[in-house]
């Protein structure tokens, strides 16, 4: 009793002392660093191949499987996309449940269950282990590939791949991938929108067939579970999936180029640019390179703490973050350094970049910068030991890649002992931006001069999204154009299209157009009335989803049930609309045109002509050879507050029948939205028909 | 002989038991500092991280009207520094101690909570204590961080498509209760804050009485103690009671509409029933209701309005875990061609349906199945089982429904999901939005 007494009164009297003693101004030092114990591995192969390995933790009621194949498939060449849709593709149910009854069961037990081209995951309850296995073991034996699903899923990849047309850093993905590995490499098999569409179900089902087998994958089972009830489980579940001869495609070898090339990717109208150092580099898993290579890493650029973040956003403001990364694989890594930046400092920061490349080949690291990046590693490899699939998965990477068995038993211990001058030595052997790709997306007018300085060869090459040169427009050029003056182009244009007669002669007129988006078609129809009426629709079937009517003094504008007056600006528009003879006059509707020069729009020369109509400015298109309008570039307000630029393209002009030659194109690509376009084709064209007033009410 | 080999089977068949009972079992240790801190600790050895985290019991609810953003805006003033640690060296420090940080508010409590490698602990506890009552709160730190919290209101809530639907839902929903503002508050405000309110602001609400502290992972509790006495106990106690929020919002008697416009491409549809508070019995029942909705492809709005009948881009269904009375929301996204009114009635159809008649027993499987599923693996991580010790504390002074608080979902019957959904999914209690693109608002 007494000594309890003591023991509370210790307390108090220590907890008082702390009060009036502490001082606060002493940081605590680090105690000594833990022992990382890896969690123990069991490991197990089946007969048919398939070798198994159990991280038991029983810390929750819950496990996760993991099936991955090592495969090396054929290369997808003109089918390019396949693989990508296997994670949609093999949820689509199998033949012995439907989509809907392979969802229903899923859900049912509150799993997760997940899907790629080379592999299968799922996690869930203990309770629930033996349909979770059910359930994969299905997916991976007896998926049904369907025509019909895969037509659903190719829609949906298609109108995905449109939405991300224009976005930069997919458009810069796509090209470094192409221009870092080629089209002979997996890695740089970049799908478009032709691919995907010859991508047909034998394609897919050949491909499921042929590498989903067992003898050439890996599973890991970790969580609430025992090795004996993991082997039972697999023997049930995945004994009766069948050997098959998986064959090993052979790849092209990529190498980084011999000198820095830049690479511009036109991106029309662009603000910002998006910025890639980068070329291939071999860093096969578990070899002595690799951690002193992600020390070097994470030194140049691994996060906020990386030297080209405290460069480029700290200390000049150029970018909102800029990072780097060096990947070891198996069959050919990257070492990329990355920044997105205004077009005015895109130079400066591609050479700060190459600078801070430079300056880790060439200058010794300090003891305390080298020191926190180390401690800062080896506390997130501690923090990611806490989930056990980590665990598994280092045994799987220790067999598929024939890595030392101590390997991730020595990682701290080979981290600690990473030293200034490994760290020098390595970023010699693998940071070298002198044989470097410089990728930059952006406005090709206003960054491509100022880059030629970082080419090896002082040119600059000019690429598209896919990794395919485009022809090297380099500047749009104001040479050809010195005697040419927009209204000069105008004239032409006018004359093209049947000239002031022809348009004065039209009285009214109705455009049909038709096109489709995903998968619905949609009907354009565009009224007008000589001197100032119009009506336009877009109507999906019956249905009509916007409307404008504009008859002369007012109208409205309709869509989804609601219906507005036009005001403002709004009405402006309609005005300028509804005169068939609006580019006779443009001065009418405030709108001024300068030539920019010459440039090619789908491999043609075209005069580039900037319309300017208060804060809105068009850029405009005419063809050289025939005067006619080819494109037009209008931007547009996104939902984040951003502005986006809208292309809209017209083709095939062909003479309205009974008009004095009046011509109107076939074709055109209209723009929906960012990167979303629909291929329209003229359906009828009429003028002079005695369109009735009360068409516009 | 015989009994021998009775009481070994006994035996075998209590440690089975208690195995399992070990496997859903959450250990911790709670006490309370003389000061009023509340700590509580949890020993997991399996893997040498711990997780530190202080939540306070104060968040947007316990504004000034003419303040709003207040509390969100005061976390981040404690990333500044303190009397010992220079300012922005918050963050640098966690790093180069190889660890992670962050923190967030809601409308009923401020977070703060980082994960370190066990040796570094001791640094976590000095550092949240500097930030519990000696913070540097200066004329420096306001400008910085009204900055930055601008910067955060525009990407996150002003330039995100559909950024406006918490803020829009909140301040029709509520006429009197301070859930009528959200976090993040109007930008004004913090421009008109003194240094003297955010001063008043940090004596009032950070103090020991009114936070729970939180240590979780690889520790040594006599060290943790230790520890904890010598950085937290020299604080002081706050000199007034933490005032609370006294409003209550009344009962909503017709159904309320109205239209919203921003920069959204496509229309939406929300819908906001007001509910009980969380810890009401009917408050599980409706949690289970918003599952049955939405959650996975089989769910009722999933199947009929997503993939049947093709009205909606997206769906969703959740009940907001707030201290006081609150709502459950329901949404919907309009396909291009497909207007509000259309997708509101394919929405009412499936409420309709859950209000009129018993869900299947299949369907009630499925519910229970999933609530179990994200119950157990809420607490996957160390850093969770810290978050959700300090919420199950702070709200319901219970820590251990950690471990209890699925009974409540199990005790629910079909008839009850029927009952509830009838009382609250009512036209009377709901306000409808209709999240419009700008270019349909008349002007």
């Amino acid at each position: 009793m007494k000594k309890i007494i003591l023991s509370i009164t210790a307390l108090a009297l220590a907890s008082a002392s702390y009060a009036q003693t502490l001082d606060r101004s002493i940081r605590p030092k680090a105690g000594p660093a833990p022992e990382i114990k890896l969690g123990k591995t069991e490991s197990f192969t089946l007969p048919n191949g398939m070798k198994v390995f159990v991280v038991e933790n029983h810390k929750l009621p819950t496990i996760a499987v993991s099936v991955q194949l090592d495969i090396k498939p054929e290369l997808e060449g003109n089918k390019t996309g396949m693989m990508d849709m296997m994670s949609e593709l093999l949820l689509t149910g199998t033949t012995t449940r439907s989509n809907d009854k392979l969802n229903e069961e899923i859900d049912f037990i509150g799993a997760d269950i997940n899907a790629s081209h080379d592999g299968i995951s799922g996690r869930g309850l203990k309770k629930h282990q033996d349909k979770i296995f059910d359930l994969m073991s299905d997916i991976a034996m007896n998926t049904k590939l369907t025509q019909e699903e895969l037509e659903k899923v190719k829609t949906r990849t298609l109108s995905g791949m449109e939405a991300e047309e224009n976005n930069p850093d997919q458009m810069l993905q796509k090209v470094t991938a192409a221009i870092n590995y080629g089209k002979g490499h997996p890695y740089g098999e970049v799908a478009t929108k032709e691919t995907i569409k010859n991508i047909d179900i034998a394609f897919a089902q050949k491909y499921y067939s042929t590498y989903f087998r067992p003898n050439v994958a890996y599973m890991a089972i970790v969580g609430d579970i025992t090795l004996g009830e993991a082997r039972s489980l697999v023997e049930k579940y995945f004994g009766k999936w069948t050997k098959g001869n998986v064959p090993v495609a052979k790849y092209a070898d990529p190498k980084a180029p011999a000198k820095t090339r830049v690479i511009v990717v036109p991106r029309d109208a662009a603000v910002q640019s998006v910025v890639n150092v980068t070329y291939p580099v071999n860093l096969q898993p578990g070899t002595p390179d690799v951690i002193k290579a992600k020390v070097a890493n994470s030194i140049l650029g691994g996060g906020s703490n990386g030297r080209l973040f405290l460069n480029l956003r700290e200390a000049h403001g150029w970018t909102y973050g800029s990072y780097s990364s060096i990947t070891q694989d198996d069959l050919k890594g990257n070492v990329t350094a990355y920044a997105k930046a205004r077009n005015a400092v895109t130079d400066s920061s591609v050479n700060e970049m190459i600078a801070e490349m430079n300056k880790m080949r060439n200058a010794t690291v300090g003891s305390e910068e080298l020191q926190n990046h180390l401690t800062n590693m080896s506390g997130a490899f501690a923090i990611g030991l806490e989930n056990p699939a980590t665990v598994a998965q280092y045994a799987i990477n220790i067999e598929r890649y024939k890595m030392p068995k101590d390997y991730y038993q020595n990682y701290l211990k080979s981290l600690a002992a990473v030293t200034a001058a490994d760290v020098q030595a390595t970023a010699k052997k693998y940071i070298d931006p002198a044989i470097a790709n410089i990728i930059v997306v952006g406005s090709k007018d206003e960054i491509a001069e100022k880059l030629k300085r970082f080419d090896g060869d002082g040119t600059v090459e000019f690429f598209d999204t896919y990794g395919n040169p485009v022809k090297a427009a380099e500047k749009t050029s104001t040479a050809a154009t010195a005697n040419v003056t927009a209204s000069d182009v105008m004239k032409k244009y006018i004359n093209a299209i049947g000239g002031e007669k022809a348009l004065n002669s039209i009285k009214d007129m109705k455009v049909v157009m038709e096109g489709e988006f995903q998968g619905q078609k949609l009907t354009l129809t565009e009224i007008k009335k000589a001197p100032n009426k119009t009506k336009q629709i877009v109507a999906m079937g019956a249905m009509t989803l916007q409307k404008m009517v504009f008859d002369g003094a007012g109208g409205y504008q309709e869509a989804q049930g609601q219906k507005q007056n036009l005001e403002g600006d709004d009405l402006k528009d309609a005005q300028e609309k509804a005169d068939i003879l609006a580019d006779l006059h443009p001065e009418k509707y405030g709108i001024k045109r300068t030539l920019s020069g010459i440039e090619q729009v789908n491999g043609k020369d075209a005069y580039k002509v900037e319309a300017v109509k208060g804060d809105d400015k068009t850029i405009e298109f005419y063809e050289v050879a025939t005067g006619l309008l080819v494109k037009k570039i209008e931007s547009a307000d996104m939902p984040d507050g951003s502005s986006i630029s809208l292309a809209t393209e017209f083709g095939d002009y062909k003479e309205v029948p009974g008009s004095n030659g009046y011509k109107v194109p076939n074709t055109i690509k209209v723009p929906l939205g960012p990167g979303m376009n629909m291929d329209a084709k003229l359906i009828s064209a009429e003028v002079n028909k005695n369109i009735d007033d009360a068409e516009f009410q | 002989m015989k009994r021998k080999a009775l009481s070994l089977a006994v035996f075998a068949a209590l440690a089975s038991l208690q195995s399992q009972a070990q496997a859903t079992h959450i250990d911790f240790t709670e006490y309370e500092l003389p000061n009023g801190l509340h700590v509580i600790l949890h020993e997991d050895h399996s893997t040498p991280i711990v997780t530190t985290a202080v939540m306070y019991h104060v968040g947007s609810k316990n504004e000034d009207p003419q303040r709003t953003g207040f509390a969100h805006f005061f976390e981040h003033l404690l990333f500044e520094g303190s009397d010992n640690i220079g300012r922005g060296e918050y963050m640098k420090m966690i790093q180069a101690a190889g660890g992670q940080l962050n923190a967030n508010t809601s409308q009923d409590r401020t977070y703060y909570y980082q994960t370190v490698p066990s040796n570094q602990l001791e640094l976590t506890l000095w550092m949240e204590s500097e930030r519990m009552h000696y913070a540097k709160i200066d004329d420096i730190g306001l400008e910085t961080q009204r900055k930055v919290v601008k910067e955060e209101k525009k990407q996150r809530y002003d330039n995100t498509p559909y950024g406006q639907l918490m803020n829009v839902v909140f301040e029709n929903a509520f006429t009197t209760h301070p859930y009528r503002w959200s976090p993040i508050g109007k930008a004004q405000y913090i421009d008109q804050a003194t240094l003297s309110e955010f001063m008043d602001f940090y004596r009032t609400f950070y103090v020991p009485e009114n936070a729970v502290l939180v240590i979780g992972g690889d520790i040594d509790p006599v060290k943790t103690r230790e520890w904890v006495n010598k950085y937290f106990s020299g604080i002081p106690k706050g000199t007034k009671p933490v005032p609370r929020p006294t409003e209550v919002e009344p009962v909503q008697t017709a159904e309320k509409r109205i239209n919203f416009y921003d920069n959204v491409q496509l229309p939406a549809v929300i819908m906001a029933y007001h509910t009980p508070k969380m810890d009401n019995p009917d408050y599980y029942a409706l949690q289970l209701l918003t599952q049955l909705l939405s959650q996975g492809k089989s769910s009722r709005f999933q199947k009929a309005i997503v993939d049947q009948q093709q009205k909606a881009l997206a769906v969703g269904a959740f009940t907001l875990p707030n201290e006081d009375p609150g709502v459950a929301m329901m949404f919907g996204i309009a396909n291009s061609g497909i207007s509000t009114e259309d997708l509101e009635k394919a929405m009412d159809a499936e409420i309709n349906k859950v209000v009129s008649s018993e869900i299947s027993e299949e369907e009630y499987k499925k519910l229970i199945n999933q609530a179990e599923n994200d119950f157990v693996t809420q607490n996957q991580r160390s850093s969770g089982v810290v978050n959700n010790l300090a919420t199950y504390y702070t709200f319901f002074k219970d820590a251990n429904l950690i471990n209890t608080e699925l009974e409540k979902y199990t005790k629910i019957t079909r008839a009850d999901l029927k009952r509830v959904a009838a009382k609250y999914f009512t036209r009377n209690n709901r306000l409808v939005v209709y999240y419009l693109p700008k270019s349909m608002e008349k002007k």
